[in-house]
């Protein structure tokens, strides 16, 4: 079992306020990333929860339990650290027994949990050397096999992947959403990179100045950012911002499109530059002089300024024969156009049947 | 709106800056001269002039009045005798026992010598190393606390000789202090062990700050990681001690040893100072034998002292070459 709670969490270092009372559920056997840009509290905000930090106020809750005030230890819970801390001068089998001596367990059962971990990871032919002998995704592997051991309520991983290199990162992410499907325990998952979030996560938590901006699931937060800050942190390229003043209803954007809004007064329209399109000809269209040209083969990522200076970035299945200095004419998906009030929060489409 | 001034930094720098183009056209000529790896040899010059004249030239000469005898001081006042130096301070009857002995005080030195190394060397490491762990702590004043430990080590050690002698003396601060508390005064310089202890006690005070020092870098550089591993795990601190401290500091400690050895044996201010070698012989280490012997007794012998010396500096160059092999090991682990 492994379902944390936390309730209103705040944490001060000195005068600084960085965690502005957190609340937030992770339910059993759930995957949870926390993602933001960096100091957004992420980190700190999983070691409150491992108990290396105490928070200054608020609880802390596992299993309905309240371990606030407990030690690190005593939570159940196993970390994963960004540098690994493998213990340097110890062999990885000592390295995995080490937490598990301290409690005094039968020794076979430490070995044959050592045993589990390593058939699981692949890390049985290494269990006699040391961190320094191993690669970076063996440390890895021996890191997660560290906290496997200790077969804990929850897994707690600060940065996992970010040591690794682009391509292991790929392998590792995958073998990770793996080993939560097979091993359905709780994990909470600290990263910076988005796209890990998406791939891994059941749910996302986005975090900006030690505070949640939104918790949903990949796809909700993809389809319905609940403000310009998610909506501008997810999705690659990044959504196209585009700022008007709506009037009766409709919010007047450059080139004759107009875009039915729920209420008047400044807004912002956001478009994702997958769904803007080739506008036919002689329609209304958001018109731009191409910038650069982003040819990844299977995709091609124009960037485009209107008359206005507007930047636009749109993206077209395939190749484009457009080069910089060419026109391009642009209409969004009116069922895919994203509208945020004057403080940033999400509209809901009048026309939406949602 | 005030003009800006020049920071401090640009002042302190101008004149080297002049300096350093003024003397750039000759070097460069000299460099053109001599080539490459004469210019080398041109810069390394001062530095072995210095090297040679108070390291290299003493060493040699230290050679030769070992191998002569005579009072004087002048090389052509004395003659050469061989190994006879050697053979005088190596005679014994019994090497247990320094009275049985042509040179008795110079066993007794190296008894006393040997007995001080190796309870100085394991107080400072256990000292130095309980400082290091309690600085290395989140405590309030750390900086403050580790200035005060290190300030020990910029005092010439003949200072703290002479404030130790007056804490210690039979009308000195510790007794006034013994006084007022209603306590009877003890004579701490004119008793064996007190004397013996006091050396011990002095020298570590006065050095514990460089051992700390070394300690302290070793701790620092043990990533805080893996103490929030065994954090999560629930290790008992004296575990963690044990199994992730003592281990990661092990190539710190062994320099540390290894320093401590070398210079408890070449121990000599502080102590002149503190007790003159007394009372008796009781505190007289090596270091003073050979000086008294060669410079300040009625009879002075040069070359027995020189052979003394000798000796001591064999001991010492089996130190260093431990100490050598210890931080290449260090070197190479962190190369790793």
């Amino acid at each position: 079992m492994g379902r944390i709670a936390l309730h209103d969490i705040r944490k001060r270092f000195g005068a600084t306020e960085i965690i502005h009372g957190v609340d937030l559920a992770v339910e059993d056997g759930e995957l949870v990333v926390f993602v933001g840009p960096s100091g957004c509290g992420k980190s700190t905000l999983l070691r409150l929860i491992a108990g290396l930090d105490r928070p200054s106020s608020g609880t802390i809750e596992i299993d309905g339990r309240d371990v606030t005030r407990l030690s690190a230890a005593e939570r159940g819970l196993a970390m994963v650290f960004q540098s690994y801390a493998l213990y340097p001068h110890m062999t990885v089998r000592q390295n995995l027994s080490f937490g598990l001596e301290n409690t005094k367990m039968a020794r076979d059962e430490v070995a044959r949990r050592i045993d589990a971990a390593a058939r699981m990871l692949e890390i049985a032919p290494l269990l006699d050397r040391r961190p320094t002998q191993l690669s970076g995704g063996q440390r890895q592997r021996v890191a997660i096999g560290r906290a496997i051991v200790r077969e804990p309520a929850a897994f707690l991983l600060d940065e996992p992947l970010s040591n690794l290199d682009a391509e292991l990162r790929v392998t590792m992410r995958a073998e990770l959403a793996q080993l939560h499907a097979r091993l359905t325990t709780t994990m909470i998952h600290v990263t910076h990179d988005q796209v890990e979030a998406m791939t891994l996560a059941d749910r996302i938590v986005v975090l900006r100045q030690g505070r949640i901006e939104q918790v949903a699931t990949p796809l909700d937060l993809f389809n319905r950012p609940a403000n310009l800050f998610v909506a501008g942190f997810v999705g690659a390229p990044n959504m196209n911002l585009l700022s008007a003043t709506a009037r009766d209803g409709r919010a007047a954007l450059p080139g004759g499109l107009d875009i039915p809004v729920p209420r008047d007064g400044p807004c912002t329209i956001g478009i994702r530059p997958q769904h803007l399109h080739p506008a036919e000809p002689g329609a209304p269209a958001l018109e731009g002089q191409v910038t650069l040209v982003e040819a990844l083969g299977t995709e091609t990522v124009l960037h485009a300024r209107t008359p206005d200076g507007t930047a636009l970035t749109t993206v077209v299945q395939g190749q484009s024969p457009l080069r910089p200095g060419q026109t391009l004419r642009l209409t969004p998906d009116p069922h895919e156009i994203h509208r945020f009030d004057a403080d940033g929060l999400r509209m809901d489409d009048p026309g939406a049947a949602r | 709106m005030a003009a800006r001034l020049p920071g401090l930094g640009a002042v302190v720098a101008a004149p080297l800056v002049l300096l350093a183009r003024a003397v750039d056209p000759p070097l460069r000529w000299w460099q053109r001269v001599a080539g490459q790896g004469g210019m080398a040899a041109v810069f390394l010059l001062p530095n072995l002039a210095i090297f040679g004249v108070f390291v290299l030239v003493p060493l040699a000469l230290n050679l030769v009045y070992s191998t002569t005898a005579g009072t004087g001081i002048l090389l052509g006042g004395r003659s050469f005798v061989g190994a006879a130096q050697y053979a005088r301070l190596l005679e014994c009857g019994d090497y247990l026992d320094a009275l049985t002995c042509r040179e008795d005080m110079f066993w007794t030195a190296t008894a006393n010598t040997f007995v001080f190394v190796v309870f100085q060397v394991t107080t400072m490491v256990a000292v130095a190393t309980i400082t290091a762990l309690i600085l290395n702590r989140e405590i309030r004043g750390r900086g403050f606390f580790r200035a005060v430990f290190f300030f020990p080590v910029l005092l010439s050690p003949v200072v703290v000789g002479l404030i130790w002698r007056w804490i210690l003396q039979r009308q000195g601060l510790l007794n006034l202090i013994m006084v007022s508390l209603g306590l009877d005064p003890e004579v701490w310089l004119n008793d064996r062990t007190y004397a013996f202890a006091a050396t011990i006690g002095v020298s570590v005070w006065a050095h514990m700050g460089f051992y700390t020092l070394i300690l302290l870098a070793g701790l620092q550089a043990i990533p805080k990681d893996l103490y929030e591993a065994a954090e999560m795990d629930g290790t008992p601190p004296a575990r963690v001690f044990r199994r992730i401290t003592l281990p990661l500091l092990g190539p710190n400690l062994a320099v540390v040893l290894v320093l401590a050895l070398i210079r408890g044996v070449q121990i000599f201010d502080e102590v002149y100072v503190l007790t003159g070698g007394g009372p008796g012989t009781s505190t007289l280490y090596l270091t003073q034998y050979i000086y008294e012997v060669g410079f300040a007794s009625v009879l002075r012998n040069p070359g027995l002292a020189a052979a003394a010396s000798i000796l001591m500096g064999l001991v010492l160059v089996v130190l260093t070459l431990c100490q050598l092999r210890l931080s290449r090991r260090g070197a190479a682990r962190d190369a790793k």
